[in-house]
């Protein structure tokens, strides 16, 4: 399966491509779409969740890098339809053949919103701030980027030349994420303390972050004579609302309530089955998935019984997904056909692998001793009970009842799933406890690099393998050197299969993103599944 | 007897502050011995984890690298320059968080402890003395009611009605004192429900007593008995548990501040807690602390102005049982 537009789905049935034109039903049939954009208005758009830190290379929570995304332009686009690498602020790149030299000529004429320019030295700077930090003020390096050896620039070309220690295949899309948007100096100039205030993210972006109320509301204004919008970009103006206030709401109910009184234009997440009620009262409802990896759960190794290849292979057959998406979700949502998600470089289909199969599960566990049961059904070996504990993902909203199905599809092949829950604030110390089998994980991404850095054992080593795999650890490895396009995307096919063949990742669902749109709204965007509100426009 | 009250004021104000600083000291170190905090959030963030070696700057930099009583001493030493530090999530100063806070929680305590009076109010009076047996039945039934039913559910309600149907004020946005009536009208109902209780038993109770009759003897009139002695003698408990719901009310309430999107000291608390963000946790604690000391120092000392024949008593034992 190829990724194309059609994959974003709008309501139930998939009516039309965004972002050009959004329709929603009923809204449809009663009122005919405006065609051309208007200027003005104020969109409302509800968060769920309240920002964080806007320091810019060191964290990024969900919610604050789609505020960003609207602040901050790029070197490189990726377009959210093709999927394909854009002009942005970099006209135009090449890369030499070693994979090492990066060259890209820089768009003439652009400005940050202080006034300053984006200039060659700007760039170099950005590039060097992002690749080492800033120590002495507490700033991480931006985890992404490669070690830089040197960035020289060159005013006739106007070009910057960056020269990394070593090749690195992710790099141009590492150069699309939000966290790699240009700032001015002023940004780099000042405190841990001052970079974390939206107001003083200062970018080239089409809106300008003008206003913050703590935990009440951000709110960015059009940026005046922005004229360098990506290459691609449907409109190359100025954006089309005159402000964006963005507004956290965490009570779903009064999210919902607000958004249908038109006290807000726009939301994130609804619970699942409020979905097609609203596409029937004429409201937008879009499920965005886009590239990266899919939500998965990953083996935590040392963890008691999973380190038996059967009771995870037990695991993997005995989880119906397609009984996931028909009882609990919508069809915004789809199962999971690899690690990768349609549309990741590389992405191979391998549903076959892992295909529902409660019989095979059985016999798997059969054949690791687990023969005897229970009165509760639950297998036994040696006196021990077949269970094994995992933690409710507090980062996404739908997780307590898709394990609570899961939990009682493995009953089914007598194997216990303990379902945890934890706050917020602990839930990554306390998820991986030795005792804990298995954990979420699994996001949109620029890149698949993503699993290395989740992976590999100097990095974040999620599989707590230390290092012991060593076909894995070559696996994780090899495609970020690997320069040729084609090689790489065999590698991480092959990487897929590896992680599918010895069952240390276990895929459930493509992750979706559901935005829920009021009818006149037109023109909804999203790169890598943050809105993009640049050619959004209000219609009376 | 001024000198009494002085000394025991004095005492007060003491206990007033060693409470505080207890509560800062044990606060802290219950944090500390807590898992997790926002920098480790940061760093084993799943969705962009940082690498242990690129981590190690944040680490340090936060000092969370030393041991827990080196941490307290660093704390301490900023608190004594009055500086109360940044908040690890947002990285926003937790002074300016509290100040931007105070206001809110103000405005919402004071509207909605007026309102809490009136209702209270109100209703003790309805169940006492109203005409119809009917009333005075449904009188003492609603504090009973109001206690019964979650606040997240009145104000939900509330919001339904005025907020998404009628559409008079924003369930979203800040539109000043508009703003402040439904949420304020949710808490009051949330806690006038024992104050009425309290305030019908106290009102039945005097208007039994032998000095109604004296005064009905003397030819006063009925309205007069009761508004001008019966209810004076009847407030005493009320007020004492007026006192707390204020403290209550001032501590900021998490749940109505929720509902209501309202940034007051009650939704400052739980953001802080859920991603035990130890330095507004420490600082809230302070001031919740403080007015909650300050707040039954208050009540105490208003105590001789409603019935002077308290300060005629020994002060410190009255107001140590007003206070338990």
């Amino acid at each position: 399966m190829t990724f194309n537009r059609r994959d974003f789905l709008l309501g139930t049935v998939a009516v039309a491509a965004l972002p050009l034109t959004p329709i929603g039903h009923a809204a449809a049939q009663t009122q005919a779409p405006g065609t051309t954009p208007k200027r003005g208005g104020e969109l409302i758009y509800l968060d769920a969740e309240r920002t964080t830190s806007f320091q810019l290379t060191g964290s990024s929570f969900w919610q604050t890098s789609a505020v960003i995304n609207h602040l901050l332009d790029r070197l490189v686009f990726k377009d959210p339809d093709t999927l394909e690498l854009k002009p942005w602020i970099a006209s135009s790149w090449s890369i030499d053949a070693s994979g090492t030299v990066y060259d890209f000529v820089i768009r003439r004429g652009v400005t940050y919103s202080d006034g300053t320019a984006l200039d060659l030295a700007s760039v170099k700077r950005n590039l060097e701030w992002q690749s080492n930090g800033d120590k002495d003020k507490g700033i991480p390096r931006n985890s992404w980027f490669p070690q830089i050896a040197s960035v020289t620039t060159d005013d006739a070309r106007h070009a910057v030349t960056v020269t990394l220690a070593k090749p690195n295949a992710p790099f141009l899309h590492t150069l699309t994420s939000v966290k790699a948007g240009l700032v001015s100096n002023a940004t780099i100039d000042a405190s841990r303390e001052t970079q974390a205030i939206v107001t003083n993210l200062i970018g080239s972006g089409p809106f300008i972050a003008k206003s913050e109320i703590p935990g009440k509301e951000t709110v960015l204004v059009r940026r005046q004579g922005y004229a360098w919008a990506p290459a691609t970009a449907k409109n190359q103006g100025e954006a089309y609302v005159d402000s964006i206030t963005i507004i956290p709401v965490e009570e779903d109910s009064v999210r919902l309530g607000a958004l249908k009184s038109g006290q807000g234009h726009a939301l994130r997440y609804v619970q699942p089955s409020e979905e097609k009620p609203l596409v029937k009262a004429g409201y937008q409802v879009v499920g965005v998935r886009s590239p990266g990896t899919v939500n998965f759960l990953e083996v935590r190794f040392g963890a008691p019984f999973v380190d038996d290849i059967n009771v995870r292979r037990a695991i993997l057959h005995g989880i119906d997904r397609q009984e996931i998406i028909t009882k609990l979700y919508t069809d915004n949502w789809k199962v999971a056909t690899s690690v990768l998600a349609p549309g990741t470089l590389g992405y191979k289909d391998l549903s076959a692998k892992f295909a529902f199969d409660a019989a095979k599960s059985n016999q798997w566990l059969d054949a690791a001793g687990w023969t005897e049961r229970g009165t509760d059904g639950i297998r036994r070996k040696d006196g021990k009970k077949l269970e094994i504990n995992i933690y409710v993902d507090v980062y996404d909203n739908t997780s307590k009842q898709l394990y609570q199905l899961i939990q009682w599809q493995l009953k089914n092949i007598g194997l216990q799933l303990n379902i945890k829950e934890t706050d917020y604030s602990s839930y990554p110390t306390v998820s991986s406890d030795p005792s804990v089998g298995l954990r979420r994980n699994g996001w949109p991404s620029e890149d698949p690099y993503t699993l290395t850095v989740s992976y590999l054992s100097t990095l974040g080593d999620r599989f707590r393998l230390k290092g012991e795999d060593k076909k894995l650890e070559q696996l994780l490895a090899d495609h970020v050197t690997a320069v040729d396009v084609e090689r790489r995307a065999e590698l991480l096919g092959e990487l897929q299969d590896y992680l599918i063949d010895n069952v240390y990742a276990i895929p459930l669902l493509e992750d979706s993103q559901v935005f829920v749109l009021r009818p006149n709204v037109r023109g909804f965007g999203q790169t890598r599944s943050y809105p993009w509100f640049y050619n959004t426009w209000l219609d009376t | 007897m001024p000198a009494a009250l002085h000394s025991y004021t004095a005492r007060r104000i003491a206990q007033t502050v060693l409470v505080v600083i207890l509560t800062y000291v044990l606060v802290f170190f219950i944090l500390f011995i807590l898992p997790g905090d926002p920098i480790q959030q940061q760093i084993e963030n799943p969705q962009n984890p940082i690498p242990a070696a690129d981590a190690k700057i944040l680490l340090q930099y936060y000092h969370v690298d030393r041991s827990g009583l080196d941490q307290f001493w660093i704390a301490l030493r900023r608190l004594a320059q009055g500086d109360l530090g940044y908040s690890l999530t947002t990285g926003k100063p937790v002074a300016s968080l509290i100040l931007q806070a105070i206001p809110q929680t103000l405005a919402l305590a004071s509207t909605a402890l007026l309102f809490t009076g009136v209702i209270a109010f109100t209703i003790a009076l309805a169940a006492a003395f109203a005409p119809s047996s009917v009333i005075r039945g449904i009188a003492r039934a609603l504090p009973g009611a109001f206690l019964a039913t979650p606040s997240f559910l009145v104000g939900f309600l509330l919001l339904q009605l005025f907020s998404f149907q009628l559409g008079w004020v924003s369930a979203i946005r800040d539109e000043g004192f508009k703003s402040v009536i439904l949420p304020a009208l949710a808490l009051a109902i949330a806690v006038s429900g024992p104050i009425a209780q309290v305030l019908i038993q106290g009102l039945n109770r005097a208007y039994g007593e032998p000095f109604v009759t004296v005064l009905r003897a003397r030819g006063l009139g009925e309205a007069r008995i009761v508004l001008g002695h019966v209810l004076r003698n009847a407030a005493i408990p009320t007020v004492t548990l007026l006192g707390l719901t204020l403290g209550e009310l001032l501590a900021g309430s998490v749940v109505t501040e929720t509902i209501f999107s309202r940034t007051g000291i009650g939704f400052l608390t739980q953001q802080a807690v859920r991603e035990q963000d130890a330095p507004v946790i420490l600082a809230v604690v302070m001031l919740v602390s403080t007015v909650f000391a300050l707040t039954v120092l208050v009540t105490d000392l208003i105590y001789p102005l409603i019935d002077p024949r308290i300060a005629a008593r020994p002060i410190p034992a009255t107001a140590d049982q007003a206070s338990d």
